[in-house]
């Protein structure tokens, strides 16, 4: 479904993707981890061209993203995005916020547009905030109406760029809810998270980067229990301790 | 003797109004204008094109940089040894375009910008194409930095227009010189001319105090 063929990326001098190979399967559920600065967020963010990349191809879903005669607005259709700071448009309630892509990207009627956006709102607990700005929402409401944005689009990919890092730890567990019954629906997500209970919990496989490597994958268990390297080993040991 | 010219002046009002209906007509055209082409060059300003933007950046700078009777004798009287020959009323809102949408792409430029990156990305990454992104996500939140200083800025477009009599179009200004010269009392003839464009000016003054209280909120 997703595939990086030989990626690599330069932030000016800074190395951020060093020769990336990686291919995830339709319906998985990959968890990307690793110290700040190691590329994670990158990796996910060239997956819907967000970031350009120099070197290499990353295919989803058949289509070569990066190529320049790319339909970049089809691809973005089938792959919701998930920010760390939610990024709501501040100047429309939830329900506008979650309408505006069907609408005026996949051309539905606004009649049919609202009656999906009520049923995804509902999905993720906050029908009633339909008409509450993003501004009147605590951290988790927002970042659970931005979850509901994407799925709108119903995208057969969600990424996720440290969806619970900005938020209050009380509001960890509300949005981590959503993301486990989602992982539990099919939908193929990457999700860069330092949860480590929603890896454990939900992940098919675990992505350890760093320096902009991928340095170990493995399922949950083999990661946590037996990381191969000494560098994942340290990093696990620092998130748990921590 | 002031009683006489008081009474002339009272007598040739009129000549008086339609200097208003002139200058009212050169600055809601050239708001118009200058409001149109703002936009357009802001929005390509606050851009990734590099040319179009040192372009745009070059423009501006000489429309700002440069007294606004200069652009308009280069308009009026250098326009036509290259091709362009314009009769007064034209030249000026051709150079009321040029000056005042140069200050209103900087304005409109600066509240695109001030909108975080991640609105672009957001509305970017959910598959909008960058004129939908600019239109419906981007723009309706600028608005909030951009209206206050546009009203202001329509209040001394407005005034400026008072510069283009110097090219002959009888406008509020040009009727003051030439009423002058029959009445001299400079100071009865332009105390008049000020108070009729206070007139316009003064309800946008009010207008541009209003929104940026409600804007800032």
């Amino acid at each position: 479904m997703i595939e990086f063929k030989g990626v690599n990326k330069w932030f000016g001098k800074l190395h951020v993707l060093n020769q990336i190979d990686l291919k995830i399967s339709k319906g998985e559920v990959l968890v990307i981890c690793g110290p700040s600065g190691s590329g994670k967020s990158t990796l996910i963010r060239c997956i819907n061209k967000l970031e350009p990349i120099q070197s290499g191809e990353i295919i989803v879903n058949e289509k070569s993203v990066h190529d320049p005669s790319a339909n970049l607005t089809k691809i973005r259709e089938e792959i919701g995005f998930i920010f760390q700071q939610f990024h709501l448009y501040p100047h429309m309630t939830a329900l506008q916020n979650i309408m505006l892509a069907p609408v005026n990207v996949k051309k539905i009627s606004k009649a049919k547009a609202e009656k999906i956006a009520r049923q995804k709102l509902e999905r993720v607990g906050l029908d009633e905030k339909a008409d509450a700005y993003p501004g009147q929402l605590s951290g988790g409401q927002q970042q659970r109406v931005a979850i509901a944005r994407g799925l709108a689009m119903s995208p057969e990919i969600m990424l996720f760029d440290e969806p619970t890092s900005a938020l209050d730890p009380e509001m960890i567990g509300e949005v981590l809810d959503v993301m486990v019954s989602l992982a539990s629906e099919g939908i193929t997500m990457c999700v860069v998270t330092h949860e480590m209970g929603f890896a454990k919990k939900v992940a098919d496989r675990v992505l350890f980067m760093d320096e902009g490597k991928i340095i170990e994958t493995g399922t949950p268990t083999d990661f946590f229990d037996n990381p191969k390297t000494d560098r994942a080993a340290d990093f696990i040991s620092k998130i748990l301790t921590h | 003797m002031m009683a006489f010219y008081f009474s002339r002046l009272v007598e040739i009002f009129p000549f008086f109004l339609k200097g208003l209906w002139m200058t009212t007509k050169v600055a809601f055209l050239s708001l118009i204008i200058c409001t149109l082409i703002g936009f357009i060059l802001g929005m390509i300003r606050s851009g990734n094109n590099r040319i179009l933007k040192w372009i745009i950046g070059t423009y501006v700078a000489f429309a700002r940089g440069t007294p606004f009777v200069v652009q308009i004798f280069i308009v009026f009287f250098i326009f036509p040894e290259w091709g362009l020959q314009l009769e007064a009323f034209p030249a000026a809102l051709l150079a009321m375009a040029i000056m005042g949408s140069a200050f209103i792409c900087e304005i409109v430029a600066s509240g695109i910008n001030a909108i975080p990156k991640g609105q672009w990305e957001s509305a970017s990454s959910s598959g909008l194409t960058k004129l939908q992104q600019l239109r419906l996500v981007i723009l309706p939140q600028s608005m909030k930095v951009i209206v206050p200083p546009l009203v202001g800025q329509y209040v001394l477009l407005i005034k400026d227009t008072s510069v283009v009599s110097v090219i002959g179009v009888m406008e509020l200004t040009r009727v003051g010189w030439v009423t002058v010269v029959r009445i001299p009392e400079g100071l009865m003839v332009f105390a008049l001319v000020g108070i009729l464009y206070f007139s316009i000016s003064y309800p946008l003054i009010l207008l541009s105090n209003y929104l940026e209280q409600r804007m800032a909120l």
